[in-house]
């Protein structure tokens, strides 16, 4: 097998954790349900669309989707309520995606998140949120944005 | 097939591979990106800043465009477009939001078109009748904040090219002709001998070994020397050196407009809205961190995204790999974590991540601090700065190339006078 095709597998793996295996929360009115909403399936479809062409389905069927993903938060990428950044794929070696979910957080959700994370550099969480803006065309670099944004559970990255 | 054979087929592969990235990573911004490659004219090489070495109250900044030119490019010698805007964004809360910048714009004049020289005589000043071809530009300062813009230089000349010494007698006495001050603002547009210094031999199978291939040939320069106070948050120096304001960050861009119109009977026509197609902070971060599927949306994108847009490639560059892979450099494995030793570089004293350069403009600092990557001195070697920090197994490591060729000036435009096109 080749490390291009053992890549993305790994990448699916690795970012599937037992609680992303769940389904998504239900679809909000008028938007597609979605089988699969990891942000690896994310990922496998933005790769397809890079080649078929079709971000314009993509986006139709993923923005406006309530998600919950399993995330790695770095402290200086995500240190205040206003600018926080996480890690949607674990360090791969090397990276596959360069896009990091920007959060805005449901009100008390930020405190949440800090209280789950401690003083550590970095922390496993899972969030729910919006996928409120999936800026996906090919022609810009791919950018997310998740709001409303609530923290299901958190732990402490084993670093 | 024996091991032996096996193995070398898959290290020429890997090479073969890796070339795609390495040679980029040795040669700064130039050509570093498959669009901006051909459109030369609007291509950032380069970005320096340092605390000027005769004020330190003032902030030199050098944006270098177009690169690798050689010196008897003739007759139609190069220069900055006419049809694009040259600027450079100063970020000075931390959030990676430009709060000031400046602005080139060009025209071209020729005097005589009825001949296709570009001086037709000597040339002793920049007002001489025998020099035929000759551009000017526009400077302004615009308040990202407030939108306001302040014309700073309005028909300011840009050096002359170096034709070689039949044209000019004393060439850098007519080129420091071009520097012009405004407002207590000094600005120097116009080719400058290329100061990045490199071993390009890279791109014949990685053969690195100290060869100066960046020596001899030019780049076009726009160099500003303003008061820190004009840039710095409030118009106050900060006069401790921790805080997010007491550092400034800096990047360089080029934009063209939206639409163009070729016209069979004359010139084309531009339309619409300028659409940045290029910008440089930190040297080599789009060589090292972005792959090439996004080498062009890098290009379009704003610092303030970069994270947004790119933090994964920041966490786990592919650079550190590659040189194992290619060179057997023995570099460290990504931690789990990821480099956030690179995000911490790319963020001093708590500011949002971003490719800037950042330099620390806080009272007390001086020119002798303004090293990369506080701040970028021409004589630094960032090329083995960067790929020991990419490498990160404690050892340096470098192309064998550690200086320019030409010295350096203490004093505007600072960068070496360019190569002649006919010594």
């Amino acid at each position: 097998m080749t490390l291009h095709r053992l890549v993305p597998i790994v990448l699916v793996i690795a970012a599937c954790s037992s609680k992303d295996r769940r389904p998504p929360p239900p679809p909000p009115p008028g938007a597609p349900q979605l089988a699969h909403g990891t942000q690896a399936d994310l990922a496998r479809e933005l790769d397809d669309a890079a080649h078929r062409g079709t971000w314009q389905e993509v986006r139709h069927r993923w923005q406006g989707q309530r998600l919950r993903w399993s995330v790695t938060r770095h402290a200086a990428l995500c240190s205040t309520a206003e600018r926080c950044n996480v890690a949607a794929f674990p360090v791969l070696r090397p990276a596959q995606n360069g896009w990091m979910p920007l959060l805005e957080f449901a009100p008390g959700q930020w405190d949440a998140l800090v209280a789950s994370c401690g003083d550590r550099a970095d922390c496993d969480v899972t969030i729910e949120g919006t996928l409120v803006e999936l800026d996906a065309s090919g022609e810009r670099a791919t950018k997310l944005r998740f709001g409303d944004v609530s923290i299901a559970s958190g732990k402490l990255a084993s670093r | 097939m024996n091991k032996k054979l096996t193995a070398s087929i898959c290290g020429l592969a890997l090479a073969a591979g890796g070339l795609a990235l390495v040679p980029a990573v040795m040669a700064s911004s130039h050509r570093e990106a498959p669009m901006i490659a051909e459109d030369q004219l609007v291509d950032n090489t380069d970005v320096y800043s340092f605390i000027s070495p005769t004020n330190p109250d003032r902030l030199v900044i050098v944006a270098d465009y177009v690169p690798l030119l050689l010196p008897q490019s003739g007759p139609n010698f190069y220069r900055f477009a006419d049809d694009a805007r040259y600027e450079v964004h100063i970020d000075n809360d931390g959030d990676a939001k430009a709060d000031w910048t400046y602005r080139w714009t060009f025209e071209n004049e020729v005097k005589n078109g009825n001949t296709f020289l570009y001086n037709t005589g000597p040339v002793d000043s920049l007002t001489s009748a025998n020099l035929n071809v000759t551009q000017w530009y526009k400077l302004e300062r615009i308040n990202e904040k407030t939108g306001q813009k302040t014309r700073l230089l309005t028909h300011a000349p840009v050096a002359p090219w170096n034709v070689g010494k039949r044209s000019f007698a004393n060439y850098e006495q007519v080129a420091l002709q071009a520097i012009q001050t405004s407002a207590n603002t000094t600005s120097f547009a116009g080719p400058r001998d290329e100061p990045f210094f490199v071993d390009l031999h890279v791109f014949d199978l990685l053969g690195v070994g100290g060869a100066k291939t960046t020596d001899g040939v030019n780049v076009l320069s726009l160099v500003l020397e303003v008061p820190i106070t004009d840039i710095a948050s409030g118009g106050v120096r900060p006069t401790t050196a921790t805080g997010k304001k007491s550092v400034v960050g800096i990047y360089a861009s080029a934009s063209r407009p939206q639409v163009r119109i070729l016209r069979r009977h004359r010139d084309s026509d531009d339309f619409g809205q300028f659409i940045q197609v290029s910008r440089l902070g930190w040297p080599l971060v789009n060589e090292v961190i972005i792959p090439l599927k996004d080498k062009d949306n890098y290009n379009h994108t704003d610092p303030k995204d970069d994270v947004s847009n790119y933090g994964g490639y920041i966490l786990d560059p592919e650079v550190p790999k590659l040189l194992n892979l290619v060179l057997g450099a023995g570099c460290a494995p990504t931690p789990n974590g990821g480099r956030m030793d690179i995000v911490g570089l790319l963020s001093p004293n708590g500011t949002a991540a971003a490719d800037l350069l950042r330099i620390n403009i806080a009272t007390g600092q001086t020119n002798a601090q303004s090293h990369f990557p506080n701040g970028r001195a021409l004589t630094d070697d960032v090329t083995d700065t960067l790929l020991t920090v990419a490498c990160n197994n404690g050892s340096a490591i470098g192309d064998g190339v550690n200086a320019n060729d030409k010295p350096f000036s203490n004093v505007m435009p600072y960068l070496a006078s360019p190569a002649s096109g006919n010594p």
